[in-house]
């Protein structure tokens, strides 16, 4: 048991010697111990953002026209590639083939996919081809995904974290962070 | 007769201190045993600090049945939002029930859900109302399983997007980062 030895304690004097009862403090451990196990959260949930191009309100003054940005299109509605197409205002700037390979893995019924080629190629176009690359650049480069309508969401989300792959460092608060480097949409059609 | 207190006998009267001191058994090793609690202690302090740091105060998130959510490695935190649920071909906002999909998935044709629509102008309206002057953060988190045809997936995001929740997220299992392919 815990106590507090000070030495001496002869001569007929009280002992100045004392002992701590160590069971309640044990005992509290165990039950915070215990309490915290229980609660535990031992999946972690995260998000994928997207951000949808809506047009906002109309404004009285209209802004002056500003030059449009290029856009990644991401085309994945082939079975064996994908297609990486930077445009600029509908004008095809350049065109890449990715070889595509589904290596779907299925684990007690939930799906996993990913595309570390693709993920590769876009991290490598960015580094090319990015227009927001400063820290203190507030815009995000813009990648417009366009899939099938039949397309399961396994694979539309292995698709959007491969276009997540590349980061870019952004000040956040005086803080900088790494942030991804692409917003991305859906195509309509 | 006077009763004695049990023990040995034999040599007690002996008026010698080694003599005493042999036959109360001082010679033989103590029989109690004292347990060191410090490393215990130690051990029950360090894992309390570890559980309490990794200790989440909101909980886990609640995913509605039969949802399965396919995981990623490049994702953000989860935040407080309105949670759109698409499960089978039924939809749910915070858990009531917004509508089907069948028609979409009938048509495959991408349109907006009306019933999925209000309640979540109501939301706005709503958040609005109880933080007046504020900026409205517009986003939703959406809850979709993994089979759920891209069609679908188009149309709540559009249909979230009308409603004023233009920054939509899709929740999915934290994966933790592979090495990047060269």
């Amino acid at each position: 048991m815990g106590g507090v030895d000070v030495g001496g304690g002869g001569g007929g004097r009280r002992e100045t010697n004392s002992e701590i009862n160590m069971i309640p403090f044990i005992d509290l451990l165990m039950v915070t111990i215990s309490f915290l196990l229980i609660t535990a959260v031992w999946s972690q949930m995260a998000r994928i953002n997207a951000d949808a191009q809506v047009p906002g309100p109309p404004r009285e003054v209209e802004p002056d026209k500003v030059e449009p940005e290029k856009q990644l299109h991401v085309e994945m509605r082939a079975p064996d590639k994908f297609v990486l197409i930077w445009k600029q205002s509908g004008t095809v700037i350049s065109t890449v083939d990715v070889p595509r390979k589904d290596n779907l893995v299925v684990k007690e019924g939930k799906k996993t996919i990913r595309f570390p080629e693709l993920a590769a190629k876009i991290e490598q176009e960015w580094k090319s081809a990015g227009s927001h690359r400063d820290a203190s650049d507030k815009k995000f480069d813009q990648a417009i995904l366009h899939t099938d309508n039949e397309t399961p969401y396994v694979y539309l989300i292995g698709v959007i974290d491969a276009i997540y792959q590349p980061q870019r460092p952004l000040n956040v608060a005086g803080k900088t962070e790494q942030v991804p480097a692409f917003n991305v949409t859906f195509a309509v059609n | 007769m006077t009763i004695h207190e049990p023990g040995r006998r034999l040599l007690h009267g002996v008026p010698l201190k080694f003599v005493q001191k042999k036959v109360a058994g001082g010679g033989h090793r103590a029989t109690n045993a004292s347990l060191n609690l410090t490393p215990m202690i130690d051990f029950l302090i360090v894992t309390v600090v570890f559980l309490l740091i990794t200790f989440s105060a909101s909980g886990e998130t609640a995913i509605p049945k039969g949802i399965k959510l396919p995981d990623a490695e490049n994702t953000l935190d989860m935040i407080d939002a309105p949670m759109v649920a698409i499960t089978g071909s039924i939809i749910l906002v915070d858990g009531n029930a917004a509508g089907n999909t069948r028609a979409i998935e009938d048509s495959k044709r991408l349109q907006r859900i009306d019933e999925l629509f209000n309640m979540l102008k109501a939301k706005r309206e709503v958040w609005k109302q109880l933080h007046p002057g504020k900026e409205f953060p517009g986003v939703v988190i959406l809850q979709i399983d993994q089979d759920v045809q891209a069609i679908v997936v188009k149309s709540v995001f559009q249909t979230a997007a009308f409603a004023g929740f233009p920054n939509v997220s899709f929740m999915v299992g934290g994966m933790p980062k592979t090495e990047k392919a060269q």
